[in-house]
């Protein structure tokens, strides 16, 4: 009994609707005790101002007073639970692998690494424009029936389709 | 409780789930583009609407904030280039198969191409940061 309860948690993949209510939750619950919306991405301002040269920059300055604000904690706490998830479903360690990525495109991996860090840039760069990505607009904030995430996620969701299918038609031969 | 070890707590549950669910797979972002998995889309799907019925039932509640304090619900505003930027991040959401929080959860699975989709999304912020100084509309 408490095996099986243990192994769907930790080993089999879960069901859509335990991690959507999961998910779902975080955001009430983050209201309740610290009356804060959920979300990730603003929180890459904070690891600009650690890792990089950026501390005489007028956006930095004004919206990341406190280097260690909770978003460099929030941020270390789903690192920490990608990590805890991998060790006991057993796939820890480091891995070259990305799915369809490495097994269809095959691409070398100084390629694959500029692709990468494209796609990141274009997140970067994009949630800062639209001020969100995918949990403070198209879940905190369409949970919550703002009109602005609401448009944000649409447009979120036509760049996703546009470019995924860019990449299956050209790079995968349209087989994937 | 100290909100910093707080949020370390809800990240860890976040980023579990996340993993756990297949959020942090590219095969799964890319499939939820080209309907050939939209295990996602139901995930997210379901978050929404979660979301939404417990926002509900806090503002109904008596004391929605445990510190007592009013409930403070940010709502983002849009500006003239929010819309232009949620295009480029859908591109980029659709190339990497991650997103800000995903990525996160890939660095703790190992994936090494993560950590470059997780320094481009430093160095996009950064970018940010820098076209702000001169276009302060962006």
């Amino acid at each position: 009994m408490i095996s099986t309860i243990l192994e769907s948690i930790f080993i089999d993949p879960w069901p859509f609707w335990a991690g959507g209510i999961i998910i779902g939750l975080l955001v009430p619950m983050l209201y309740y005790f610290y009356n804060t919306a959920l979300g990730v991405s603003t929180g890459y301002g904070n690891l600009v101002k650690i890792f990089l040269p950026a501390r005489h920059l007028q956006w930095i300055k004004s919206k990341f007073p406190e280097t260690y604000s909770w978003r460099v904690y929030f941020i270390g706490g789903i690192i920490l639970g990608g990590f805890i998830s991998s060790v006991f479903s057993g796939n820890a360690g480091f891995t070259a692998e990305m799915g369809s990525f490495t097994a269809i495109i095959g691409w070398p991996a100084l390629a694959g690494a500029v692709y990468f860090f494209t796609g990141g840039l274009l997140l970067g760069l994009g949630a800062r424009m639209a001020g969100g990505c995918t949990s403070g607009h198209s879940i905190h904030g369409t949970a919550n029936l703002h009109i602005s995430s609401i448009l944000a996620t649409i447009m979120f969701l036509i760049g996703g389709f546009i470019s995924a299918n860019l990449i299956r038609i050209t790079l995968m031969g349209g087989v994937w | 409780m100290n909100k910093k070890l707080g949020f370390l707590g809800f990240g860890t549950l976040f980023g579990f789930t996340l993993s756990r669910v297949g959020a942090s797979d590219f095969d799964l972002i890319l499939g939820m583009f080209t309907g050939r998995d939209y295990t996602l889309v139901w995930v997210i799907g379901t978050a929404i609407i979660v979301g939404a019925i417990g926002m509900q039932v806090l503002k109904r509640t008596k004391q929605p904030v445990k510190s007592g304090e009013a409930l403070k619900i940010s709502e983002k505003k849009l500006g003239r280039w929010s819309l232009l930027g949620a295009g480029l991040f859908g591109i980029g959401w659709g190339l990497s198969g991650a997103c800000p929080g995903t990525v996160l959860a890939q660095l703790g699975e190992g994936k090494i191409y993560g950590f470059f989709t997780f320094f481009g999304m430093i160095f996009g912020t950064y970018l940010y940061a820098r076209l702000k100084e001169k276009h302060p509309s962006l």
